[in-house]
């Protein structure tokens, strides 16, 4: 019941602060009433006009004081002496400008570091996703299990299935990324990133265009019905300019003539999250892929029904695939459907990352506590007489707490002002210098929830620094210091909270600097990852050969049938001579696909004499249509046989070259060139053996399927592989102008060094250490402030004792070893503390190691380390001690 | 706060001005000068309440959520700010009353013994 007084209580204050003129005219009138009730009074029982009102006002006494008393009961009583306490605050720490820019500073690096990650956390976790109740949307991603469950896509014919037969989705769209090829006069032609979508997409996401419309249901319901194109807002700018008319335009899209019938906002990229444009979904594609069950390549995204759980929608999907598994048993043996939230699709693997940054960098913000603390009940010892004076003259034991508490989140708050600063440039500084590639919409910015947080930590660890000093002094008598002399006033107390203190800062560094190791051993070791093949000086680009001028019908035929030979604008092989013509280029080479993007095709395969029919077993490779030159170029060693002839390079060639491990599987210690591998119903020979290699993904590829080459055959898009005998960036301009030299209607795309392919893909790790290995420095340095202050404090404390101890005949290494023994004894504790809380908290990285276990000797070394700063920190103030004079020491009382 | 006006009765033991005011506004709305004559009167003008202490403690009591109040026109045309019983106000008299008849007769006993 109380407490709904008090909780009253405020409301009305709070209220009547809005009115505050409102409140004191109130207050005037209602005196004056009762002034002239009492005038009245008196005028009755006799008295002139004047002597009444005189008598009244007299009754009344102080009219003003009065007024004034009757208003505070509207106002909080606190605040008044609050703002006292700051003031005070601001000249106390004015005056110790020293003391206050070290505080600040200090707490302006913590609090800025907490501020900068945590503007990531709540642009990734708190803000999400920039959809409509974005927890609704999910991806479904059709899997095969193997001897792991592996993600593989899913067919069209079985995403129809999904769609018809579930019941747990508001909707649901097939989707899958593309690349095309835009012409629209302005400018060069460009090979962009696309996506193919159902017509439900965009209204599944809650999209709607910025100009035109979105695809309408019968334009999604047969290939060729209506040739449009929704466009994206960049490509509208670069490729449009920005034509406010630009709906209904035509444009050519891989050749063919699109209708533009929409731009999307600003911003909007897709699911895929760097797509310029939107086609049809059955455009995009041949009906016979459309129509084969067996051919995985789409994702499908839903958006769930209001109310229903992701389980519900999972033992739905269940249910549909067995069906689907029973009725087709040749195509959907082992096939199910995984549905994942698309936020974590979306964030998957950077959400641990930026979690265990967030850990760590508030780490840091509890030693740099720690240390604050430290310098803050070092400060309250020297003020010992000034609190005890105010005591004595009535100051409450309530008001000094609250003032000491007042005057360090005044600290804090300062530092956070700071830390606000160094955030905003930290956070710009980390998003530009990110190896590591952020969802687009992902905008680290120090918006509200930011700043709340930043004032909420701020606020936390004012509150916390003002008790550090109060626990101490309740400790040490308050009264004492009043009659004692300023110097070694301070008791056991003081010495025992620092210690902890020192204790404290050591673990966190521990727990830091274990897990920067961790992090840097892993680092260590993706770079060692040897990925068979030589990465150094080779270049990678993508080429988009347009066929020469033809019927459209028979150009969408090309795009659609890879196996078939359009005659195109200019035949490869001839361009791959140009390439190898220009200066510095040593090796050229066409591959189907491009290195490390995941690549390839997967196919089912058996070895002759070798029949393996379960689903879990069955053998698996992916294969890469290569010219002769591909593994010299690649430096991929051949360790049987030969590589491709130039008379074999035919689309019904029969060669195959296969990796080591379809070699080690079936034949082991054999020679396999001559053998025969089938693939559905054709037979190829081996003709050579190369290295196993890392080709499609690092640190490892996606699944641990071999590898087949087969012989080069023509087609439009195709990637190349130069080596070169120069950084080969330095090719990059000879290299576009010998092919648009060619013909200036081939696009070229994706060029990249491989190096800066394979960096690409540890960036995220390199990331993570970066900023870990940052945050365990700044813990070691101030953990290591931390115990030298705390160390020179205590042997400033037992000078006297020292001097003593010297002038009984003490020896100077019998000083040191006190000391620094002293010291020893908490860095021990610390460390033995850190290495436990290390060694439980290093699984929650586990996600982000390689090759490196969460209990892995790095650590210890790490450790180590830390122990033998902290023991030179300790020795500084050691050594002091064992210089002591004993005759200053001791007169100097 | 409430410490520093409580006391302010003037004639009135600490603490019960509160009680007294609450009590008097058991018979309806009244404005603060009614208040005060009604306490004098009923009281046979043992007990006086001074202006001094009424004002704070009724706008304590408003703002605790102990009174609400109107302003009205007075007997003789004037604004005036009538204040009225709430039920937490009533509740809290209820409170308030029974540990005054504790005290009181507990007090009285006491002093009667011989």
């Amino acid at each position: 019941m109380r407490w709904l007084h008090g909780l009253i209580g405020v409301l009305q204050r709070l209220l009547a602060f809005g009115r505050r003129g409102r409140l004191q005219d109130d207050i005037d009138d209602e005196l004056a009433f009762h002034l002239e009730m009492r005038r009245r009074e008196h005028a009755r029982d006799g008295l002139a006009d004047a002597d009444a009102a005189r008598v009244a006002r007299r009754q009344f006494g102080n009219v003003a004081a009065l007024r004034e008393e009757t208003r505070d009961m509207w106002t909080f009583p606190s605040f008044d002496s609050f703002v006292q306490d700051v003031r005070f605050a601001v000249r106390t720490l004015v005056k110790a400008p020293g003391f206050t820019a070290v505080v600040v500073l200090v707490l302006a690096v913590g609090i800025g570091a907490n501020t900068a990650i945590f503007s990531l956390v709540n642009a990734m976790l708190v803000r999400g996703l920039p959809y409509t109740s974005p927890e609704r949307l999910v991806l479904l991603i059709g899997n095969v299990k193997r001897e792991a469950v592996e993600r593989r896509g899913g067919s069209y014919p079985d995403f129809e299935d999904w769609r018809a037969q579930s019941a747990s989705f508001e909707g649901m769209a097939a989707y899958a990324g593309i690349a095309a090829t835009v012409a629209t006069g302005e400018g060069d032609p460009a090979r962009l990133p696309g996506e193919a979508v159902s017509a439900s997409y965009f209204s599944i996401l809650d999209e709607a265009p910025a100009m035109g419309r979105t695809f309408r249901p019968d334009e999604d319901e047969a290939p060729g019905r209506a040739a449009v194109a929704v466009i994206g807002h960049a490509l509208w700018q670069d490729q449009f300019s920005s034509d406010p008319g630009v709906v209904g335009r035509t444009f050519r899209l891989n050749g063919d003539p699109h209708e533009v019938i929409g731009v999307m906002p600003p911003g909007f990229a897709g699911v895929g999250d760097n797509a310029r444009l939107w086609l049809p979904f059955v455009n995009a594609y041949s009906a016979d892929r459309l129509d084969s069950r067996g051919t995985r390549w789409l994702n499908a995204l839903g958006r769930l029904d209001e109310g229903v759980t992701l389980e519900q929608a999972q033992t739905e999907l269940d249910a549909i695939s067995s069906r689907l598994e029973a009725a087709y048993p040749d195509t959907n043996e082992a096939r199910g459907v995984e549905i994942s939230p698309l936020s974590v699709e979306t964030f998957g693997d950077l959400r641990p990352a930026v979690l265990a940054l967030m850990g760590a960098v508030s780490f840091v913000l509890l030693i740099a506590c720690a240390n604050v603390a430290n310098l803050l009940i070092g400060r309250s010892e020297t003020r010992q007489r000034e609190i005890a004076v105010r005591t004595a003259l009535g100051a409450g034991r309530g008001r000094l707490l609250r003032q000491l508490v007042t005057e360090s989140c005044v600290l804090a708050l300062a530092g956070a002002a700071g830390g606000v600063v160094l955030a905003r440039i930290a956070v710009d500084a980390l998003v530009a210098s990110s190896p590591v590639q952020f969802p687009s919409f992902v905008e680290p910015g120090l918006d509200l929830p930011v700043l709340a947080f930043t004032v909420g930590v701020a606020m936390a660890s004012g509150v916390a620094l003002g008790l550090a000093p109060v626990l101490h002094t309740r400790l040490v008598r308050l009264g004492a210091a009043l009659k004692d002399s300023s110097r070694g006033s301070t008791g056991g107390g003081s010495r025992r909270v620092r210690a902890s203190l020192v204790v404290a800062e050591v673990a966190l560094a521990v727990v830091l600097v274990v897990g920067a190791g961790l992090m840097i051993r892993t680092v260590s070791n993706l770079a060692a990852v040897d990925p068979g093949f030589d990465t150094e000086s080779l270049l990678t680009l993508n080429l988009a050969i347009p066929v020469a001028p033809l019927p459209a019908s028979e150009l969408a035929a090309m795009a659609q049938a890879p196996g078939a030979r359009p005659p195109l604008a200019v035949p490869p092989r001839d361009l791959l001579d140009r390439l190898l013509a220009v200066p510095g280029v040593v090796n050229a080479a066409f591959s189907s696909d491009r290195p490390l993007q995941g690549g390839g095709s997967a196919v089912f395969y058996a070895a002759e004499g070798h029949e393996v029919t379960e689903a879990e077993t069955r053998p698996r490779a992916y294969y890469h249509r290569v010219t002769p030159g591909f593994f010299e170029t690649m430096g991929i060693p051949i360790v049987q046989g030969r590589t491709f002839l130039e008379r074999e390079l035919r689309p019904d060639g029969s060669s195959v070259i296969v990796s080591e491990n379809v070699v080690r599987r079936f034949w082991p210690g054999e020679d396999a060139v001559g053998r025969r591998i089938s693939i559905g119903s054709t037979t190829l020979s081996i003709v050579g053996v190369v290295g196993e290699t890392l080709y499609r993904s690092m640190p490892a590829n996606p699944t641990a399927d071999p590898d087949l080459f087969i012989p080069y055959a023509e087609t439009g898009v195709q990637s190349v592989i130069l080596r070169t005998a120069v950084p080969p960036a330095s090719v990059v301009p000879m290299v576009r102008g010998v092919v648009r030299d060619a013909s200036p209607d081939i696009v070229v795309f994706q060029m990249d060094p491989i190096d800066e392919l394979v960096a690409a893909q540890t960036a995220q790790s390199r990331f993570t250490t970066w900023l870990m290995g940052l945050f365990a420095g700044a813990a070691l340095l101030l953990a290591v402030i931390g115990i030298y202050g705390v160390m020179s404090y205590l042997v400033a404390q037992r000078t006297r004792e020292f001097g003593i101890r010297l002038a009984l005949g003490a020896g100077r290494r019998q000083i040191l070893g006190v000391v620094v023994g002293s010291g020893a004894r908490l860095v021990a504790v610390g460390v033995v503390l850190g290495t436990a809380a290390a060694f439980g908290l290093s699984r929650l990285i586990e996600a982000q190691l390689f090759g490196v276990s969460a209990a892995d000797p790095s650590g210890l070394a790490a450790v180590g380390l830390l122990a033998f700063v902290a023991m030179v920190a300790c020795s500084v103030p050691a050594l002091r001690a064992t210089r002591v004079d004993p005759i200053v020491a001791l007169r100097d009382e | 706060m409430g410490d520093r006006t409580r006391s302010g009765g003037g004639d009135l033991l600490p603490g019960t001005l509160d009680m007294l005011i609450l009590k008097t506004l058991t018979r309806g709305a009244m404005h603060g000068y009614g208040i005060a004559q009604f306490i004098q009167r009923a009281s046979d003008e043992v007990l006086r309440v001074e202006e001094g202490a009424l004002y704070p403690a009724l706008h304590r009591l408003e703002v605790r959520g102990w009174l609400t109040s109107t302003w009205g026109t007075s007997e003789h045309n004037r604004r005036a700010k009538f204040y009225r019983l709430s039920a937490l106000g009533r509740r809290e008299l209820a409170r308030e009353s029974d540990y005054w008849t504790r005290v009181a007769s507990a007090v009285t006993r006491l002093m009667q013994t011989g």
